[in-house]
């Protein structure tokens, strides 16, 4: 019976140290006593229950301590309500920002789509191919358990019976081949959706439309199923609607409304025109596959290189056979935005670094607080320990303190990611942007920055705890907080804290400035006169209904009919509004024509198809040579003649010519692309727009295949205006008076154009900026901590040198000057790691690449953020010195 | 914390109700508690000491009962030792849970009546 006396000796000596004050020693008398009457009585199981009543009640005490001690952090933060309130507010804040900022990007990046099954499974081909291949793949049973092919952002005319004004529609959607929705594995709100049995070649033509399109273009009415819609003039019957929130594959292309089988006539859609589906080189379809089960991307990629590779052999435009490179790469295509692994690992590592930074910095700000809390109250504790409490005590007061502040900011957090996602959807919602999801916040980054301020509270405050219960008793209960003078550490915890300080939050403001200012700057336009007075609409009579030949005809006549009106000073066509960014994606490869030349100089060029007058009417006036004219025009409106040695007239810009022939020197030299032969006419400054300032663009003459199949954006005709006129309704008298039955579509001035484009920039401003700006208030928040803290700790150190004759100036120029010692050093540090994180984030993503090259020769950033910084962190500095040179010298001394 | 009220205590937790009932009488030590209520029950309710111990600390919080500085004679004391009381508050604690178990009583008895009756 010796060993479970030892047991419930052991046990009883476990118990809380204030238990144990109270009533330890009577606990084990009382045990003892009952040991000895239990052994004689009850044997083991009396002895049993003895010190199972010990274990039991053992945690529960401890229990009720921690919530005693929560009650009594509770009462000490509410005595000290700025501290509270800064601690909650700096948490709240870093946990709420960086969960939504985390949630917004981890939902584009990873979210799978609404309603589609094995999105996981689901992959995208990077490049398109014709619908031969596809079908080809769909024979790889062992890789596929299903392929499809889609074409995304095709434009449909489309009227609705019974809508207000009979009018129609611009609409986009997909042509799928019928297998698309089983690849998908989506579901039909109603109806059916589109099958391979069902659906085939010469049936009555038939779609299936998005759930959006139902309620926002039928008003949600019960007899959509089996409506016949007109679309590009011809009859269409609705067959199903898709599941909600659908938006078709590669939805941050273009949200999809209407989903229209490849079997439809090509009177439909003219995409489907020219044999698409038997011409093995009409590289025009996206194929979508769903892989077997256990078969990852690569594995597809592999195995399916050899079939790519024997089709590629018919075809002359394909890279040649000794190209090494795989020929098809799939990207993950159940998800939004299709991304590249690689990608999206530095993506996620972006964000992952920006947050940790907020998390760090408004952790290391808790953590000063907390330590200049703790030496300002070093009387208290020494008080409580002259009375009976432990230094365990005293350190479990502190760290209970630490973790109700992060659980508070935590809580404080969770609130403001709620919020701010609310905000963003609603924001979303408004501009009615394609490709953004269903938002909420992600549980994972909450959780992540719910435990790091959980982690960082508790443990930041265990080194002040742990200072202070070292604390020798007779000193600090004599006067104030410092005990011993502390020697000047140059290297000591608060110096290393305030320079951290400093250096992340500089670290923080310059990379998202650079990044901030690079987008802007990517997205300036400068326009040679106000955007205001240029008039922009497009049309599309293909797809109005007319006929290829009448839509040649209106094109011929429409310039001269807006010229006759009197009312526009210059008018242009053009296949791509100005300025509108452009996709590097899209460029093609232009070979310098040369037979004397000793190599063959490649160069990928982005190809614009513009009428005559374009640059005219952009007030561009050219570097050499001359623009497209009428006689170009004319000559490309005649069926394309057989000749292939005829020469068309190409204008280039100056980025272009300087990269193939590295001069702008460069009229009547020949160039070639995959079908045609070129002659450069003119050359052309570059227009400021876009992201890449320096883009290579190549300007052909819009031809007849232009007007007769015209691109998704239609053909936008540019008009300048005189002063004074409405122009927008201007060109809408014109059009309407040549051919009532056109569409005009995307109707806007440039300026109000520009507007939108900036409508993405704005928000990412807003995330950028928000952070940054939140960096900001952080860091001056932590300065002021730590400074505080410092002068609290050098009262007395002060104190001896005001009673020794100092005056207030040489004091405050000692707190001064170290404050700036420590600020350069930050500064030098944070710029450091703001170029080792730019540049790392350079060689891995070319989306930040072109803003961060952009931004970091940015003067006002460079200069102004640690200016702005050092101004701060100087106030923060001079607050407390003033206080410090105010302390009763005597009141410092008394400790002597 | 704000006062709390005697309903709050209603009913009272069984071992609670014992230590009220063991210093109802007069002011006793922890061990002397727990062999009153052992002799009371004739054995058979025993308050182990840790949840003695552990009811004692959170009694003494809700004001229920409070520490006595009237020590016994030299002779008997042993400074180990703390007494305890009755608050006035536990004085009205106990009054209000005997009340309502003698309601209790009452009603068994009625409820027993109608069924032999």
């Amino acid at each position: 019976m010796k060993r479970s006396q030892r047991v419930y000796e052991r046990l009883a000596r476990a118990f809380p140290h204030e238990f144990k004050l109270a009533h330890g020693d009577e606990m084990l008398e009382t045990g003892e006593a009952a040991m000895a009457y239990l052994e004689k009585r009850r044997g083991w199981t009396g002895m049993a229950r003895l010190l199972a009543d010990a274990a039991v009640r053992l945690p529960l005490e401890y229990l009720s301590e921690m919530r005693s001690d929560l009650r009594y952090a509770m009462r000490a933060l509410i005595k000290s309500p700025g501290f509270a309130l800064v601690g909650i507010l700096s948490m709240g804040l870093a946990i709420g920002l960086t969960t939504n900022v985390y949630s917004c990007n981890w939902a584009l990046l990873t979210r799978p789509m609404q309603g589609v099954a094995h999105a996981s499974r689901l992959v995208m081909a990077e490049k398109p191919v014709s619908y031969f291949y596809v079908e080809s793949y769909r024979e790889q049973k062992s890789v596929f358990a299903g392929v499809a092919a889609f074409q995304t952002g095709v434009p449909f005319n489309v009227r609705v019976p019974g809508a207000e004004d009979g009018k129609q529609q611009r609409i986009f959607g997909q042509l799928v081949s019928p297998d698309y929705f089983q690849v998908m594995g989506l579901d039909a709100e109603r109806g059916r959706l589109l099958s391979p049995a069902m659906d085939r070649a010469g049936d009555a033509p038939t779609a299936v439309i998005s759930d959006k399109f139902w309620r926002m273009r039928l008003g949600s009415r019960s007899d959509a199923v089996g409506l016949v819609l007109r679309v590009n003039g011809q009859a269409v019957t609705i067959v199903g609607i898709t599941s909600r929130g659908f938006e078709g594959a590669f939805p941050a292309e273009s949200a999809s409304e209407l989903f229209v089988p490849v079997t439809a006539p090509a009177a439909v859609a003219p995409e489907l025109a020219n044999d698409v589906l038997h011409r093995r080189n009409a590289r025009e379809f996206l194929a979508l596959a769903l892989l077997a089960p256990n078969v990852t991307p690569a594995q597809a990629e592999s195995a399916i290189d050899g079939v790519t590779r024997r089709l590629d052999a018919n075809d002359p435009s394909a890279p040649p056979q000794t190209d090494k490179a795989k020929r098809v790469r799939f990207l993950p295509a159940g998800t939004r935005v299709p991304i590249p692994p690689e990608l999206k690992r530095a993506l996620e590592g972006f964000f992952g670094l920006l947050m940790s930074i907020v998390i760090v910095i408004a952790c290391m700000n808790l953590g000063t607080m907390l330590m200049a809390r703790g030496a300002n109250r070093r009387k208290e504790f020494a008080i409580r320990m002259s009375i009976g409490a432990s230094r365990f005590r005293l350190a479990r007061q502190l760290m209970s303190e630490g973790l109700l502040l992060s659980l508070l900011g935590g809580l404080l957090g969770f609130g403001l990611a709620y919020l701010l996602n609310v905000l963003n959807v609603q924001l979303h919602q408004a501009v009615d942007a394609p490709g953004i999801p269903d938002l909420s916040v992600d549980w994972r980054a909450a959780l992540f920055a719910f435990v790091a301020a959980l982690v960082c509270g508790v443990g930041l405050s265990v080194a002040p705890a742990l200072r202070a219960a070292r604390s020798e008793l007779t000193p600090a209960l004599k006067e104030g907080s410092a005990m011993q003078l502390p020697g000047h550490r140059r290297f000591g915890l608060r110096n290393l804290a305030m320079t951290a300080q400093l250096a992340g939050s500089l670290m923080l403001l310059l990379i998202t400035g650079f990044v901030l200012v690079g987008f802007a700057r990517g997205y300036q336009v400068q326009a040679n006169f106000d955007p205001k007075t240029m008039a922009m609409a497009s049309i599309d009579p293909v797809r109005d209904g007319e006929t290829p030949e009448k839509a040649l005809d209106l094109f011929s006549k429409l310039p001269q009919r807006l010229k006759d009106s009197g009312k526009f000073s210059s008018i242009a066509l053009t296949t791509l509004p100005p300025f509108a960014t452009v996709d590097d994606d899209d460029s093609e490869q232009l070979t310098v024509d040369d037979p004397r030349a000793a190599q063959r100089v490649q160069q990928p060029a982005i190809k614009e198809s513009v009428g005559s007058g374009f640059f005219a009417a952009l007030d561009e006036p050219m570097l050499s040579g001359r623009e497209f004219n009428d006689a170009d025009e004319r000559s490309l409106m005649e069926p394309a003649p057989a000749d292939a040695a005829r020469m068309l007239p190409l204008v280039i810009n100056e980025t272009a010519a300087k990269k193939l022939f590295g001069s702008t020197n460069v009229i009547g030299k020949h160039l070639r692309d995959r079908s045609h032969g070129y002659e450069v006419v003119g050359v052309v400054h570059d227009l400021k727009s876009g992201m890449g300032i320096k883009q290579a663009i190549a300007y052909v003459a819009v031809s007849r295949d232009d007007f007769a199949r015209p691109p998704a954006a239609g053909i936008t005709i540019l008009a300048r205006t005189r002063a004074g006129v409405n122009g927008v309704e201007a060109v809408r008298d014109v059009v309407s008076g040549l051919d009532s039955k056109l569409v005009l579509f995307h109707v806007e001035t440039l300026s109000e154009q520009l507007a939108m484009s900036r409508r993405g920039i704005r928000s990412a401003m807003l995330t950028y900026g928000g952070i940054g700006g939140f960096g900001l208030i952080l860091s001056a928040i932590g300065l002021a901590g730590v400074t505080a803290y410092a002068v609290a700790q050098r009262k007395r150190e002060i104190g001896i040198r005001m009673a020794l004759g100092a005056n207030k100036g040489q004091v405050l120029r000692l707190v001064l000057r170290e404050g700036i010692t420590l600020i350069a050093m930050g500064t030098l540090l944070g710029f450091a790691g703001a170029a080792l994180v730019s540049k790392a984030l350079e060689a891995v993503t070319s989306v930040l690449a072109d803003a961060l090259a952009m931004g970091t020769n940015d003067p006002r950033l460079l200069v102004g953020a640690p200016a702005l910084l050092a101004a701060l962190a100087l106030v923060a500095c001079y607050v407390p010195a003033r206080a410090a040179v105010r302390i009763d010298p005597l009141k410092a001394l008394r400790t002597e | 914390m704000t006062k709390r009220r005697v309903e709050d205590f209603l009913p009272l937790k069984p071992q609670w109700f014992h230590i009220l009932l063991a210093l109802a009488g007069e002011e006793q030590h922890g061990y002397g508690i727990m062999q009153e209520v052992l002799e009371r029950t004739m054995g058979k309710v025993r308050l182990w000491p840790a949840t003695l111990y552990g009811s004692l600390k959170r009694m003494i919080e809700a004001e229920l009962i409070e520490e006595s500085s009237k020590r016994p004679r030299p002779e008997l004391d042993d400074a180990r030792r703390r007494y305890y009381r009755l608050t006035s508050l536990g004085r009205q604690v106990l009054d209000a849970e005997c009340e309502r178990l003698q309601g209790l009583v009452h009603a068994i008895q009625t409820k027993r009546r109608m069924v032999t009756g």
